[in-house]
């Protein structure tokens, strides 16, 4: 039985000849907020989960996705239908799914530990499940959601990020080598004032709003009793729902995800600090995982190869 | 990539068949079924890892996140349950694992373990993230150590929710995780919908004559209403009812998996099973040995008196006297059913921003004021310790004890309330801890095994009984205030501001207005206008009126007009 093992190892490392692809990153993270708290905020939850869903489905796997939610809306008493949450009052997709990791819950989802997840700086004894453990190879997906204002995020009503702190956090992680791109989204009232102020290199923005106007919600379930989702968020959602692993849809299609006709207010973008052209940027980049890998069926000499 | 993929796992799977030769581990699947009085039906689910070696290196069964959190921070024994629900004694009996609702968590480490407090932390940093929990939140504000043992460390938070979030991540610490044998029963709707339910995970170590054994035990409590889980209003249950599917497959790393079903109470409400059972322990427990597809229902007839079932000796109550947001009185009762005395440890552990009046303390047996056979207070003291409370009473026969204490509603730090503080703050369940004869109550979990508890005989037995939680609605300031200060003192600052600069700034002069009354001014305003048209057509921009700035010497006193110019006064004299 052992020789048959060693057998199979060998054969299984004769086939492990894989090229990598000149890929510009090395690996994918997300970091999803959710900040609002109270069940009238249902609708903040379902969004944050949609693109949780959404970037797991596309091969982000958990331990790289940091997920925030600052109240527990599947399993509040106030849910008719416990450990569910849904996008859409139909009722056909629960956005909670059956095995979610909430990484930070609660009274955990404050400025201060958003801010020292970015950055890094953390305590001791702080579990790798709620750490940011980015290089200079990672490309950052982060989507916040809440209520906001001009320059400023609400989180759980107590307390609030402006954007000139955000922005120095982002350039924190850049002087420290923790991303290679961010693709920045941002669903809440007057969002794009939380992009203004960056200053950092490789950041791609979106926001579901500019300065001077609300974000609305989509529509309200009458089990539910309140809005159920945001209408920028359903829409990325929608246009998500349709991207494969191997589909070759370019960032510059997303950024014209929700049209004015849809969305009421007016998607705001800043391209400015982003260096590459945004037809040829895979979604896949930022939304998903893919390594590139290329198969080669030539037999390769791995005997000087240091394992 | 697929023919790779394919060749790796073959490989990973011999590789696990090598390295488990040399490790002993076993592993059981179980489900304990017991239909409740009243239409309630109690699963129990138990998955137990057994394994000889304490170094957590190499396993192929125990689940390798949880060994090297053990093996990290010197832990000898640990049991965390997270819950959601209040397990009704008096009417349900005792539960294999009594768990208050929301989290809690208690800890023994090795005995050379030095600093005891920093391994704590680290543990329940390690199990927040493990777990997805909120664990991390304890301190040494709401936890406490044994006063009986040094390496003892017991938290619960009873805010924590339970949800799918830490459903997953419990059940990926199982061999078979969800895909086969009865964990692929728990999905999370299903459980999350029942009205009582516990995840627990509680290991320790089995020490026999010097040699030991490690113990990893799974279990989830469920309760579910069997009126509510059917859709015709009757008391009929089974497993694709409450689990929303049936059992199909076997995890294949089990030695054995089992289903027993308690029929004790089949002499009240007689019930019809659909499965013969294999074997029958005891005379009432149906033992179904599973091996493939299996289902499970029962019939059960509508009683026209609902007949509950023996009620447990012991059981608890608890509750906060008083009205207002001054003072307060927290009641802890114990019932003791029993025809003889019971000696029983009561554990309060009162959170330090409800400050008790230890002179307030008051024991009582029916109504008679006792005196505890032993008592060990520890004060709180603010953002920093609980206020501990251990009593050891012997409850006289068929009697009610009653503990109670009076206590402050304190304010905190403008900080230190919660963003939803009006909500209320919610208050841990006390410990009572007492030992039984085993045959007063039907069931024992002491075992490692359910099977070794069906049959467990011997004489005493150790219940853990956890007590209601409660909120209490501290004093909570009013948050918009500063902003309503802010906004006040402005005002009242612009007001006073606005005269008073006018006033210090300006000086006031009267000039003279040109003022025709009546009629002629209609004519005066007509002949400005014709002017305008007919007359002055080039000219586009009218005349200035001039305006005659008066000296101070050219004003003269009037009575009551004060100073005046004195064209004014000629005028008037006029």
């Amino acid at each position: 039985m052992k020789s048959y093992f060693l057998l199979s190892f060998l054969t299984c490392a004769n086939f492990l000849n894989i090229h990598v692809c000149l890929a510009n990153h090395s690996n994918n993270w997300a970091v999803l907020v959710d900040t609002s708290r109270f069940w009238f905020n249902y609708r903040h939850v379902a969004n944050v989960l949609s693109i949780y869903r959404s970037v797991k489905r596309l091969g982000i796997p958990d331990s790289q996705i940091i997920l925030m939610v600052a109240d527990d809306m599947a399993c509040n008493p106030r849910n008719p239908s416990p450990a569910t949450v849904f996008n859409n009052a139909d009722q056909q997709l629960n956005v909670y799914g059956d095995d979610v990791e909430v990484d930070f819950r609660g009274y955990e989802v404050t400025v201060e530990n958003f801010v020292r997840l970015l950055t890094g700086r953390l305590p001791p004894d702080t579990p790798r499940s709620k750490q940011l453990l980015t290089d200079e190879g990672s490309n950052i997906l982060i989507y916040l959601t809440g209520h906001g204002g001009d320059g400023f995020l609400k989180f759980q009503d107590s307390e609030e990020v402006t954007s000139q702190e955000l922005a120095d956090a982002l350039e924190q992680m850049w002087q420290k080598r923790r991303y290679h791109e961010i693709f920045f989204m941002i669903d809440t009232c007057q969002a794009s004032s939380m992009y203004e102020k960056f200053y950092s290199p490789n950041i791609l923005a979106m926001a579901s709003s500019l300065v001077g106007e609300d974000s609305l919600s989509h529509h309200v379930d009458p089990a539910i009793g309140v809005y159920i989702i945001d209408r920028y968020t359903f829409y990325a959602l929608k246009f998500l729902e349709n991207v494969k692993l191997k589909s070759r849809i370019s960032m510059k299609s997303f950024l014209g995800v929700c049209p004015k006709q849809d969305c009421i207010s007016t998607v705001g973008v800043r391209i400015d600090l982003f260096h590459r052209d945004l037809a040829k940027v895979p979604i896949t980049d930022f939304f998903g995982s893919v390594r590139p890998v290329e198969l080669t069926f030539d037999f390769l000499d791995i005997s000087n190869t240091p394992l | 990539m697929v023919l790779v993929y394919k060749m790796s796992t073959k490989s990973l799977w011999l590789l696990f068949i090598f390295i488990g030769s040399s490790y002993s581990e076993t592993y059981s699947e179980e489900l304990f079924i017991k239909p409740l009085a009243t239409g309630y039906v109690y699963s129990f689910f138990q998955f137990t890892v057994i394994r000889e070696d304490d170094s957590f290196k190499h396993s192929t069964l125990f689940p390798h996140s949880l060994g090297d959190i053990i093996d990290r921070f010197h832990v000898a024994e640990l049991n965390v349950d997270l819950t959601s629900g209040l397990w009704k004694h008096k009417s349900w009996g005792y539960p294999a694992v009594d768990a208050p609702s929301g989290a809690e968590i208690s800890a023994r480490f090795h005995n050379d373990t030095q600093d005891v407090d920093k391994h704590w932390y680290g543990l329940t940093n390690a199990l927040s993230g493990l777990l997805c929990t909120s664990l991390n939140f304890i301190n040494s504000a709401n936890s406490y150590e044994s006063s009986a043992d040094r390496v003892y460390r017991y938290s619960n938070l009873p805010r924590e929710n339970v949800c799918t979030e830490n459903l997953t991540p419990w059940k990926k610490l199982l061999p078979c995780d969800s895909t086969r044998g009865l964990s692929s029963l728990l999905n999370s709707g299903r459980v999350h919908n029942a009205n009582y339910h516990s995840l627990g995970i509680h290991f320790r170590p089995l020490c026999n004559a010097g040699k030991c054994k490690y113990e990893l035990r799974q279990t989830v409590s469920l309760v579910y209403d069997s009126i509510f889980i059917s859709f015709n209003n009757n008391y009929d249950w089974s497993l694709r009812k409450m689990f929303g599917t049936g059992l199909f497959k076997t995890c294949p790393l089990a030695d054995y998996s089992k289903i027993y079903l308690d029929t004790s109470s089949n002499s009240s409400v007689p019930y019809l099973i659909s499965q013969e059972p294999d074997y029958v322990l005891k005379n009432n427990i149906a033992v179904y040995n599973l091996n493939g597809i299996f289902h499970l229902s029962a019939i059960v007839p509508r009683p026209k008196i609902v007949v509950s079932e023996l009620r447990p000796l012991l059981y608890t109550d608890r509750f906060i006297t008083g009205f207002g947001q001054e003072y307060g009185g927290l009641v802890t009762r114990i019932y003791n059913d029993h025809k003889s005395p019971i000696i029983a440890t009561v554990i309060e552990n009162i959170p330090w921003f409800l400050p008790i009046y230890y002179h307030t303390l008051k024991v009582t047996s029916n109504g008679i004021r006792i005196i505890p056979k032993a008592l060990i207070y520890k004060p709180g003291k603010g953002r920093v310790r609980i206020y501990y409370l251990e009593i050891v009473l012997e409850l006289a026969p068929r009697s009610v004890t009653e503990i109670s204490v009076q206590f402050d509603y304190v304010f905190l730090k403008w900080q230190e309330y919660p963003p939803d503080a009006n909500h209320g703050f919610y208050i841990g369940s006390a410990i009572v801890k007492a030992t039984i004869p085993r045959n007063a109550t039907s069931l024992t979990f002491d075992k490692s095994l359910i099977i070794d508890n069906l049959n467990s005989t011997g004489d005493d037995y150790l219940i853990c009984l956890k007590t209601e939680n409660f909120i209490i609605t501290l004093p909570t300031p009013d948050f918009s205030m500063p902003y309503n200060v802010i906004c006040l003192a402005c005002t009242v600052v612009a007001l006073a501001f606005g005269p008073i600069h006018n006033i210090t700034t300006k000086r006031l002069k009267l000039t003279t207005a040109k003022y025709v009354p009546g009629l002629a001014s209609v004519a005066q305003k007509l002949y400005v206008l014709m002017e305008t048209i007919f007359m002055l057509k080039s000219k586009k921009t009218g005349k200035p009126t001039p305006v005659k700035v008066f000296t101070p010497e050219e004003l003269s006193y009037h009575p009551t007009l004060g100073h005046v110019s004195e064209e004014f006064m000629k005028n008037k004299g006029n």
